[in-house]
C-alpha cells in the first residue's frame, strides 16, 4: 500500500465526501425498506425492483418527454407508490388474510421482483439507459483542491430533507402515529379502531415513493439505468436496514452513510479494494450482528418505527 | 460366401475411396454466426452481425463458391457464458453448421469454444481479443487482432507524442477480456520505460468508479489506461473527466465502438484506441466494403463490422481451398490461409491461428476516430 494517501487530507476529505453522498443513496433506499419491515415485519425483497422501475419511469419522463428534474422525480415517485400499492394487494396483503408466515410473504416478494425484473427486460430490453446530460449539470463545483458535483449536493440534500419529512411524518402526524400503533402491536391498534389495512397502504405507499427518490438520485449519481440495476442496492440495503437496526428510521440513515464511507475508504485505502468491498461491507455486518444483533440504533422491537 | 463378402466389402470401400475423392461442394453450406444481439454488447455484436450477413449476400450473388450458396443462421448469445454455450450446442448438433463464426466476447469464447473444438466444428472469432482464445484448441481461429499485437504498438506512439513517463490502469477484475487487456498493458508499459503507478479494479455491476479514479489520479499519471466493455466504458469516461482527468487516455479494444463516442460525447474527446481497421483505409478491399456497408445500411461500419465481414470472406475462402462442406476439411484449409486479400488488409493465420496485419492507433477528434499521429 502506499502511504503518502494515507497522509493526504485533500484525498481523505474527497473520498468522505463520495462516501457520504453514496451512503446518503443507501439511506433513501434503505428508510423505504425499514419502514415496512418495522410495521409488518417483513423484507420486502421487491423494493429493489421498484426502486428499478421509478429510475425507468424517471427516465421515460426526463428522456423520453424531455421534462425538467422535479417532474422526473415526481414521477418516479408516483409510480413507486402505484407499484408498492399494487405490490402490497397483489403479493402482500391475500398472504396477509390467510395468515401466512413471514418465510412465505418473503417467498412472495421475490417472486413479484423477479416478474418485475423480466417485465422490464421484455419491454424496455437489457440496454443500459443514461439521462440526458441537460436533466443535471455533471460539472463539478471545486473548492480548496476539492470537488463535489451537483448530483451529490442534491443526494444528500434529498436525503435529508426525506428524513426530515417522514421523522414528521411518523411522529406527529395522525396517520404517523397509527403505523407506529401497528408497528407496536397490530391486534391492539385494530381493537382500538385502527383502520389497519388503510395504514399499511399508507406505509406501502411512502416507501415506494421513497424508493422512487432513490432511483432518480442513483440514475443522477451513476447515470446507469437497467433492468438488473437493484441487485447491488438491494443487497446493501438489506445490509443498511440490518446494521442500522430493523425498522429504525434513524438507524437506517445513519447505516446508509457509515456504509457508504465504509465502501468508499475500502477501495480508496486497502490494496485490490475494489474487488473486497463487498467482502468488508458484510464481514462488518456480520461483526454487527454478532456484537449489536439489533443494530447501532437498535431497541427492542416494540419500540420500533 | 466367403469370398462374395470379401468381395461386397471391396465394392464398398471402394465406393467410399470413389465419394471421398469426388468430394465436391453440396449446393448449399450452413454456416453459424453466435453474437451478442441485446444487451449493452449488441453494439458489438449488431455491426458484426452486419459485417457477416453483408459478405454472406456478396458471396452467394458473386457466385464465389460456385453453384453453392452458404447459408448463414444467426443466433443470439445474450453476452452470457450459459447462453453461448446453448446456442453452439444448438447450432453444432440440430443445424449441423460447418462452421461458425463468433462469439462476440472472449468470456463468451472462454466458455462455448471448447464445445467446438470437441465437436471438431471451425469456429472463427471476430472480435475476441483476449490471450489464450486460440490456445483453446485447433479448431479455434480469430480474425481480430490479439491484444498483444494491437497495444505495444499504439502505446509506443502514445509515449512518444506525451513523454509518458507514468502511467495507471482501471479494469474490470470480473471480465475474461478485460483482465487480459489490463495484463498485456501491464507487461508492456515498464518495456517502454513508463512506471505503473496505479492499477485499479472494479466488478461487474459497479455504475460508480469516481474513487478508484480519483485513488488512480492522486498519483498524477501522465497517462491513463481503461479496459473496459461499452456498459462500463461510457460511465468510466464521463466520471474521469469529471474528478477532473485531463491527461491523455488510452482504452482498450472494448472503446473501438462509435457508440462510445455517441454517449460520452466531448468526455470521449482526445481518447486514444489501437484499432485493426480505420474507415478511411486505402486498401482496396475496404472501400469496397466501405462503400457496400453504406448502400445497404445508410451508416458507416466500425472496427467489428469490417472485421465480421472478412471472417465470412476467410471462411468462404477455406470452403473453397477445401472444396468441400466437412468440418475437418475446412478446418485444414483455414489453417493454411496466407495472404488473402481482404477488408482488413492482406491477411494470413500465423501457426497459432492467430491474425497476421498491421493495426493503426486512432484518436477521438470532434466525435470521431481519426488517425493518431
Amino acid at each position: 500500500m502506499d502511504l503518502s494517501l494515507l497522509s493526504d487530507p485533500v484525498f481523505l476529505l474527497q473520498n468522505l465526501i463520495d462516501g457520504l453522498s453514496r451512503g446518503a443513496l443507501y439511506a433513501v433506499y434503505a428508510m423505504g425498506l425499514t419502514l415496512i419491515f418495522g410495521v409488518l415485519d417483513i423484507i420486502n425483497l421487491a423494493h429493489a425492483a421498484t426502486f428499478m422501475w421509478c429510475a425507468i419511469t424517471g427516465w421515460l419522463v426526463m428522456a423520453g418527454l424531455g421534462l425538467p428534474l422535479p417532474a422526473g422525480l415526481l414521477a418516479a415517485m408516483l409510480a413507486g407508490a402505484c407499484i408498492a400499492l399494487l405490490l402490497e394487494y397483489v403479493a402482500f396483503r391475500p398472504l396477509r388474510r390467510e395468515g401466512s408466515d413471514r418465510l412465505s410473504t418473503m417467498i412472495s416478494s421475490i417472486g413479484m421482483s423477479l416478474i418485475m425484473v423480466s417485465i422490464a427486460e421484455a419491454v424496455f430490453g437489457v440496454e443500459t439507459r443514461r439521462f440526458p446530460s441537460s436533466v443535471l449539470n455533471p460539472r463539478p463545483f471545486h473548492f480548496g483542491g476539492l470537488r463535489i458535483s451537483p448530483a451529490q449536493i442534491l443526494i444528500v440534500a434529498a436525503s435529508v430533507v426525506l428524513m426530515a419529512a417522514l421523522g414528521y411524518f411518523i411522529r406527529r402526524t395522525r396517520m404517523g402515529k397509527a403505523i407506529r400503533a401497528i408497528a407496536a402491536n397490530q391486534k391492539a391498534a385494530r381493537l382500538l379502531g385502527i383502520h389497519v389495512e388503510a395504514v399499511i397502504a399508507v406505509t406501502f405507499v411512502t416507501a415506494g415513493a421513497l424508493a422512487g427518490a432513490a432511483g432518480i438520485l442513483v440514475g443522477l449519481l451513476t447515470n446507469n439505468i437497467v433492468p438488473d440495476m437493484g441487485g447491488q442496492i438491494q443487497l446493501r440495503g438489506l445490509a443498511v436496514v440490518i446494521l442500522g437496526g430493523m425498522g429504525n428510521m434513524e438507524g437506517a440513515v445513519l447505516g446508509g452513510l457509515i456504509l457508504g464511507v465504509i465502501e468508499t475508504f475500502t477501495i480508496a485505502y486497502l490494496p485490490g479494494g475494489s474487488d473486497l468491498k463487498d467482502a468488508v461491507v458484510f464481514l462488518i455486518l456480520f461483526l454487527i450482528l454478532f456484537v449489536r444483533p439489533n443494530g447501532i440504533m437498535g431497541r427492542k422491537s416494540a419500540e420500533r418505527a | 460366401m466367403r469370398r462374395s463378402i470379401f468381395l461386397a466389402l471391396l465394392a464398398l470401400s471402394g465406393a467410399a475411396f470413389g465419394s471421398h475423392a469426388a468430394a465436391a461442394l453440396p449446393p448449399t453450406v450452413k454456416i453459424g454466426a453466435v453474437e451478442s444481439l441485446t444487451g449493452d454488447n449488441a453494439s458489438y455484436g449488431i455491426p458484426i452481425r452486419k459485417g457477416i450477413e453483408l459478405a454472406v449476400a456478396e458471396i452467394n450473388a458473386s457466385k464465389m463458391l460456385g453453384k453453392t450458396q452458404l447459408v448463414l443462421t444467426v443466433m443470439d448469445d445474450k453476452a452470457d457464458k450459459q447462453e453461448g454455450i446453448s446456442v453452439f450446442t444448438k447450432l453444432i448438433n440440430e443445424e449441423k453448421v460447418a462452421a461458425i463464426i463468433g462469439p462476440t466476447l472472449s468470456s463468451t469464447a472462454f466458455a462455448a469454444d471448447p464445445i467446438a473444438q470437441k465437436a471438431g466444428v471451425p469456429v472463427i472469432g471476430t472480435s475476441t481479443t483476449a490471450i489464450g482464445i486460440t490456445a483453446m484448441g485447433d479448431h479455434i481461429f480469430r480474425d481480430s487482432l490479439p491484444q498483444a499485437a494491437v497495444i505495444p504498438g499504439t502505446l509506443a506512439k502514445v509515449i512518444a507524442k506525451y513523454k509518458v513517463k507514468k502511467a495507471a490502469i482501471l479494469f474490470e477484475s470480473t471480465n475474461e477480456y478485460s483482465k487480459s487487456e489490463a495484463d498485456v498493458f501491464k507487461a508492456a508499459l515498464p518495456k517502454l520505460n513508463v512506471q505503473i503507478t496505479g492499477s485499479e479494479s472494479y466488478s461487474k455491476g459497479d455504475s460508480d468508479f469516481r474513487t478508484q479514479l480519483s485513488k488512480l489520479n492522486a498519483r498524477k499519471p501522465d497517462i491513463l489506461v481503461f479496459c473496459s466493455l461499452i456498459g462500463e466504458a461510457i460511465p468510466v469516461l464521463q466520471q474521469a473527466r469529471e474528478i477532473g482527468i485531463t491527461q491523455p487516455i488510452v482504452g482498450g479494444n472494448g472503446f473501438n465502438n462509435p457508440n462510445v463516442l455517441k454517449n460520452a460525447k466531448e468526455a470521449s474527446e482526445g481518447l486514444i484506441v489501437g484499432s485493426s481497421w480505420f474507415i478511411e483505409s486505402t486498401v482496396p478491399r475496404s472501400k469496397v466494403f466501405v462503400e457496400a456497408f453504406r448502400k445497404k445500411y445508410g451508416s458507416d461500419p466500425d472496427q467489428f463490422a469490417a472485421q465480421g465481414y472478412t471472417g465470412a470472406y476467410i471462411l468462404a475462402a477455406a470452403i473453397k481451398s477445401a472444396n468441400s462442406a466437412e468440418r475437418g476439411a475446412i478446418r485444414d484449409a483455414l489453417a493454411k490461409v496466407r495472404n488473402l486479400e481482404t477488408a482488413l488488409g492482406t491477411f494470413s493465420f500465423d501457426e497459432n491461428r492467430d491474425p497476421q496485419h498491421p493495426s493503426t492507433p486512432l484518436i477521438v477528434q470532434n466525435g470521431r476516430y481519426t488517425l493518431f499521429q
